[in-house]
């Protein structure tokens, strides 16, 4: 144990003393490179990259194990009560082709009437397809580890979304994996609007994988559970239309959604690249304009 | 030791393992490194187990690594976490500092005592993280951190179980 005085030696004394020094340069060496994270983050970009490139590698290989795992109870699950299953899936079905030749009308009219109005539509190509292999689990931070870096095109700043919804965008890349700012972060604040009347709204995540909805406007609370909130586009960065939450429980001045693409149940993620290729990876959509 | 004869047969003659002084911080590193478990979680409940580790090695043993070895260690933890670089190295630094000057006022301690000070580096950690989060713009409420607090006291016994087992085994006893 370190007591005050390590007996008489004169060297195990000057021992305990430089270890103190060390622990204190620790400490302020720590909180220069926190200050400088903080400030710059752009200064560590390439090491963080290069760390990522170390861990993502073995949660991906760990991920297709526990994959592979899960995939045999749930599939040997499917067999029980298999019967009563197959008459709702059916019934779902049938329900499921009415409303798609609906929407195919619906398609057809939409596509007729843009022809009229002569408008074009950007291709949106995907940059990069991965899987979300990993989570900051033990962080008030909710970020995710998806397995696609740079050598696949992807870069700091693009949205990221699954066929269910949004995401959410990059935030750290390295080579052959990325970090991704979920919806459900504290810090990413995603300009919307409802689905159902188009009335701005702006989510941000909760920490806990629900995120927050407030209206723009202020005035009486425009929300219903079980409405749909979609981008707005609004900022540049996240491509308008893209699904984002539902919502589930109404508060006072707005309400709480569960995004629709849930990161531990999606297993594909798509990397887009920015809406508006003028948005800089390091201003995301900031929610001043509705 | 004297001990060791009275041991079982087996473990007569048997030294320290190869690069016993190495095995804490390595212990370390493989507990920051358990943060590349495929666990995706939409709650920050997990415990931190580098600094679960850290605790657990240096309320065992006052010296486990050289002092200056914390700063390569927290800067390891915050690269594998994706935590802002810096954050663990000047936290893990004080903890270490706190700890030493804990040691030189305490006369004794139990099994209760070390718990309680790990408690109340687990809060300061918590708080602190807490703190840079809302610095970097994602300000949470304090309580959203009591689960994963909760948790990390609950697990604490059993790092620093693990910890005294693995220190059992690089001494060879």
């Amino acid at each position: 144990m370190a007591t005050a005085r390590p007996g008489w030696s004169r060297r195990a004394q000057l021992g305990l003393f430089i270890s103190f020094l060390a622990l204190i340069a620790g400490v302020i060496v720590g909180l220069i490179l926190l200050g400088l994270s903080l400030v710059a983050p752009k200064t560590f970009q390439g090491v963080r990259g290069a760390a990522l490139d170390v861990t993502a590698p073995v949660t991906g290989a760990l991920h297709e194990v526990t994959d592979t795992v899960g995939g045999m109870v749930t599939g040997a699950g499917n067999y029980w009560d298999a019967a009563h299953q197959n008459s709702k899936l059916k019934a779902e079905r049938a329900q499921m082709v009415r409303q798609i030749i609906r929407a195919k009308a619906v398609l057809q009219e939409n596509q007729q009437l843009k022809a009229a109005l002569q408008l074009r539509e950007r291709s949106r190509d995907a940059v990069a397809t991965g899987r979300i292999v990993g989570s900051s689990f033990n962080s008030p931070r909710r970020f995710a580890i998806l397995s696609a870096g740079s050598s696949d095109g992807v870069r700091i700043g693009m949205p990221v979304r699954s066929p269910d919804g949004l995401v959410g965008r990059v935030i750290d890349s390295g080579m052959l994996a990325s970090r991704i700012l979920l919806v459900s972060d504290r810090a990413n604040i995603v300009p919307a609007r409802l689905l159902r009347n188009g009335i701005p709204v702006i989510s941000q995540g909760r920490g806990d994988g629900t995120v927050d909805v407030r209206p723009l406007e202020v005035g009486r609370n425009p929300f219903k559970r079980g409405d749909i909130i979609v981008t707005s586009g609004t900022g540049g960065l996240y491509p308008p239309l893209v699904p984002i939450a539902r919502i589930v429980k109404l508060d006072d001045d707005g309400a709480i959604g569960m995004p629709l693409a849930d990161p531990s149940t999606i297993s594909f993620a798509i990397v887009e690249p920015p809406f508006e290729p003028a948005a800089a990876a390091d201003n995301p959509a900031e929610p001043d304009a509705p | 030791m004297v001990r060791a004869a009275l041991g079982s047969k087996r473990k007569i003659g048997q030294g320290p393992v190869r690069f016993a002084t190495a095995v804490p911080a390595a212990s370390v590193v493989a507990a920051s490194f358990l943060c590349a478990l495929p666990i995706i979680s939409n709650f920050g409940w997990y415990p931190d187990f580098g600094f679960l580790a850290l605790l657990s090695w240096r309320l065992l043993r006052s010296d486990p690594w050289p002092a200056w070895w914390t700063l390569p260690l927290g800067l390891v933890n915050d690269l594998f976490t994706g935590a802002p670089i810096g954050l663990s190295i000047a936290l893990w630094s004080a903890t270490m500092l706190a700890l030493d000057l804990i040691d030189r006022r305490t006369m004794w301690r139990d099994y209760w005592t070390e718990w309680v000070v790990a408690a109340v580096l687990l809060a300061i950690n918590e708080a602190i993280q807490w703190k840079i989060a809302a610095v970097m713009g994602a300000s949470l409420p304090l309580r959203a951190m009591l689960p994963s607090f909760l948790v990390s006291i609950c697990i604490f016994p059993l790092a620093a179980w693990v910890v005294s087992r693995i220190d059992r085994w690089r001494l060879g006893q």
